[in-house]
C-alpha cells in the first residue's frame, strides 16, 4: 500500500469520526424534543389542552394546571429585563466604539466578556443583597416580584447585549462615519443615519439572543422573584416564571406522582420558544445557517 | 461641539452600568473577602456553626467541569469539524445548525430536567458526581460547538487551498495547517466555555444534588460552588450564611477569572504560531 492510499484510509475513517459526533449532536436535540413531547402528549390524554396552557389556576394537587401565570411571568419579566438593558447595552456600544479611542477598545471587550462569563447565582445573590431592598422601599410589598427579577435580569444580559452591539458596531467601515462628516452631518446625524442604520440587522439579532436568555435564566430569577404560583396583577407583586416554577416542582412532583408531566408541558413551552428564536434569527439573516 | 447630545446620553448610559457592575462586585467582595482564608477553603460546609468551608465544592468544581470538558471538547470540536471543514448535504447542515442553536439556548433548567429524567429516573442512578458530569457535559457541547466553529471560520481560505494544492489530503490539511492556526482563537474560546460552565447551577441542583459527602466519589452527591451559593442564599439556616455565599461567590469569581486570565494570555502566548495579525 502506497503512503497515498493510507491516507486515503485514514482520511476515510477521520471523515465518518466527524460525522458521527455531528450526527449525535442532532440525536441529542431529537431525544430532547421527543422526551418532551411524549410526556407532554401523555399530560394532555389525560388532563386534556384548554384548563391547561390557558388556564389561571395552577394547583397540581387539586388536579389544575392553568400556566398562565407563568407565561405570563416569563414574558413580564423578559420584557422589563430587555426594555432596561438594551438602551444601557447600546449606549456601551457607542461609547466604546464612537467616543473613547479606537486603542482602548481591545481592552473594553476583553472587559465586558469577562463580565459576561460571571455566573447567575452571583446575580442572584446581588439581587437579593440590593435590588429587592430597593423594590421594598420604593413600591412597597416584600421586595420579592417581577420588577426585582426583571431589573436583576437586566443587568444579567447587558454585558453579552453589548459586546454583540460593539462586535456590530465595530463592522461599520470607519469610511462611511468620516464621509457622513465630511459632508457636514453632525456626529449625532452620523450615528443615527449612519452607523445604527447599516447594523439594524445584527442589533435586532443581538435583542433577540437577549431575550433567549432573559427567558432562560432560572437561578437568579428564582432567588428573587417570590415563587407564588398565582396569576401576577402588578409588577410588584411576587409571581414566577416557566423556569423558576419547574426548579420549584422538581422536588414537590417527583416522577410518578400525579402531575409531574405538567413539567414536561412548561419545559416543552421553553423549548418551542427557543426554536421559533432561531428561526426569527435565521430569517432576519443576521446568521449563517446551512 | 454641535449636535453631540445622543453621544453624551450614551456616555451616561455606560457610567450609569459601570456604576451597577462596580457595586455588584463590590458589594460581593466587600462581604465575602474577610470570610476567606484558607481555612476556609479547606473544611467541609457546616449547618451548624459559621465556620464550614467550601473545600469539597471547590474540589467537586473542578473536577466535575475538568470530566464534562474532556468528554466535550473532543465531541464539539469534531461536530465542529465536519461543519465547516467537511461539509454535508445542506439539508444536514440545516438540521445540524438548528439544533445546535437550539441546543445552545435552552435554558439550563430543561436540560437538567432532561437529564433528571434520563439519569436519575430512567437509569436509576442516585443524585451524584457522575449524574451532574454527564448533566454538564450536555449544557456545554453546543457551547464546544460554536466556539470551535467559529475559531475554524477564522482560518483564511487560502491557507486551505494552498496545502490541499500541494497535495496534502483533507485530513493532513486539517492537521497541519487549519487546527494550528485556530488554535488560539480555539483556547480562548474554550476559556469561554469553561469558565461558563463553573458557573452553572440549574443543571445540578437535580442531578448532582445539593450536598457533599465525607468521602469522594463518582457516585458521592457533588454539590460544586454556584449550587453551594444558592443553597446558602435561599435554603440553608446556619449562621452567617449570608456572609458564606458572598464567600462562596468570591471563591467563585476568582476560580472563573483565573480561568479566563490564564486561557486568554495561552491564546496570547501561540499567536506567534498565527501568520496573519489578525485584530
Amino acid at each position: 500500500m502506497t503512503v497515498h492510499q493510507k491516507n486515503l484510509r485514514t482520511e476515510r475513517v477521520q471523515h465518518g469520526l466527524f460525522l458521527t459526533a455531528a450526527a449525535l449532536l442532532i440525536a441529542l436535540g431529537f431525544a430532547f424534543w421527543g422526551t418532551l413531547g411524549w410526556g407532554a402528549l401523555q399530560f394532555f390524554l389525560r388532563h386534556g389542552l384548554n384548563r391547561t396552557i390557558l388556564g389561571l389556576q395552577y394547583h397540581p394537587i387539586k388536579g389544575q394546571f392553568g400556566l398562565l401565570p407563568f407565561i405570563a411571568g416569563s414574558l413580564a419579566v423578559t420584557l422589563i429585563a430587555v426594555i432596561l438593558a438594551y438602551p444601557l447595552a447600546l449606549s456601551v456600544a457607542i461609547t466604546a466604539t464612537m467616543v473613547l479611542p479606537r486603542r482602548w477598545l481591545p481592552k473594553i471587550r476583553q472587559a465586558v466578556g469577562s463580565l459576561a462569563a460571571i455566573p447567575s447565582v452571583i446575580f442572584g445573590w446581588w439581587g437579593l443583597a440590593m435590588v429587592v431592598p430597593l423594590v421594598r422601599n420604593l413600591g412597597g410589598g416584600s421586595g420579592f416580584s417581577l420588577a426585582a427579577a426583571g431589573m436583576v435580569l437586566a443587568v444579567m444580559i447587558i454585558p453579552t447585549l453589548s459586546l454583540l452591539a460593539i462586535h456590530a458596531a465595530m463592522r461599520v467601515p470607519e469610511r462611511w462615519v468620516e464621509g457622513s462628516l465630511a459632508l457636514g452631518a453632525t456626529p449625532d446625524q452620523t450615528l443615527g443615519r449612519v452607523v445604527l442604520q447599516s447594523i439594524r440587522a445584527p442589533l435586532a439579532e443581538a435583542g433577540i439572543v437577549a431575550v433567549g436568555r432573559a427567558l432562560g435564566e432560572t437561578m437568579a430569577v428564582q432567588m428573587v422573584i417570590g415563587g407564588q404560583p398565582f396569576f401576577p396583577h402588578s409588577l410588584l407583586a411576587p409571581g414566577a416564571t416557566l423556569t423558576s416554577e419547574i426548579l420549584n416542582d422538581i422536588g414537590l412532583l417527583p416522577p410518578g406522582a400525579f402531575g409531574h408531566r405538567v413539567l414536561d408541558v412548561m419545559a416543552l413551552l421553553l423549548l418551542v420558544a427557543m426554536y421559533g428564536l432561531v428561526l426569527l434569527v435565521e430569517r432576519i439573516g443576521g446568521r449563517e445557517v446551512g | 461641539m454641535k449636535g453631540t447630545t445622543w453621544h453624551r446620553l450614551a456616555v451616561v448610559g455606560s457610567l450609569l452600568t459601570t456604576v451597577v457592575f462596580g457595586l455588584l462586585l463590590g458589594d460581593l467582595v466587600w462581604q465575602g473577602l474577610p470570610q476567606i482564608s484558607l481555612r476556609f477553603l479547606w473544611r467541609t460546609p457546616s449547618e451548624l456553626s459559621s465556620l464550614g468551608g467550601v473545600g469539597p465544592e471547590l474540589l467537586n468544581t473542578l473536577l466535575m467541569v475538568g470530566a464534562a470538558s474532556a468528554i466535550t471538547i473532543p465531541l464539539g470540536l469534531a461536530a465542529a469539524i465536519l461543519r465547516i471543514e467537511y461539509g454535508a448535504r445542506p439539508g444536514f447542515l440545516l438540521v445540524f445548525d438548528r439544533m445546535r442553536y437550539t441546543l445552545l439556548s435552552l435554558p439550563t433548567i430543561v436540560i437538567g430536567l432532561m437529564v433528571f429524567e434520563w439519569v436519575i429516573v430512567g437509569m436509576r442512578w442516585p443524585l451524584s458526581v457522575g449524574a451532574g458530569v454527564i448533566a454538564l457535559a450536555v449544557v456545554n457541547w453546543p457551547f464546544v460547538v460554536d466556539v470551535s466553529v467559529a475559531a475554524l471560520s477564522g482560518v483564511p481560505d487560502s491557507f486551505r487551498e494552498a496545502s490541499l494544492a500541494l497535495g496534502a489530503t483533507k485530513y493532513l490539511t486539517l492537521l497541519r495547517v487549519v487546527l494550528p492556526s485556530a488554535l488560539p482563537a480555539l483556547v480562548s474560546g474554550l476559556g469561554m466555555a469553561i469558565a461558563r460552565l463553573m458557573g452553572e447551577s440549574a443543571v445540578l441542583i437535580f442531578t448532582a444534588g445539593i450536598n457533599v459527602s465525607q468521602h469522594w466519589g463518582w457516585s458521592a452527591p457533588g454539590e460544586t460552588l454556584a449550587v453551594h451559593l444558592w443553597y446558602l442564599r435561599t435554603e440553608s439556616v446556619a449562621p452567617h450564611a449570608d456572609a458564606q455565599a458572598a464567600a462562596t461567590g468570591v471563591v467563585l469569581l476568582l476560580l472563573v477569572g483565573l480561568v479566563l486570565y490564564l486561557t486568554q494570555k495561552l491564546a496570547h502566548w501561540l499567536k506567534p504560531m498565527d501568520a496573519l495579525k489578525k485584530i
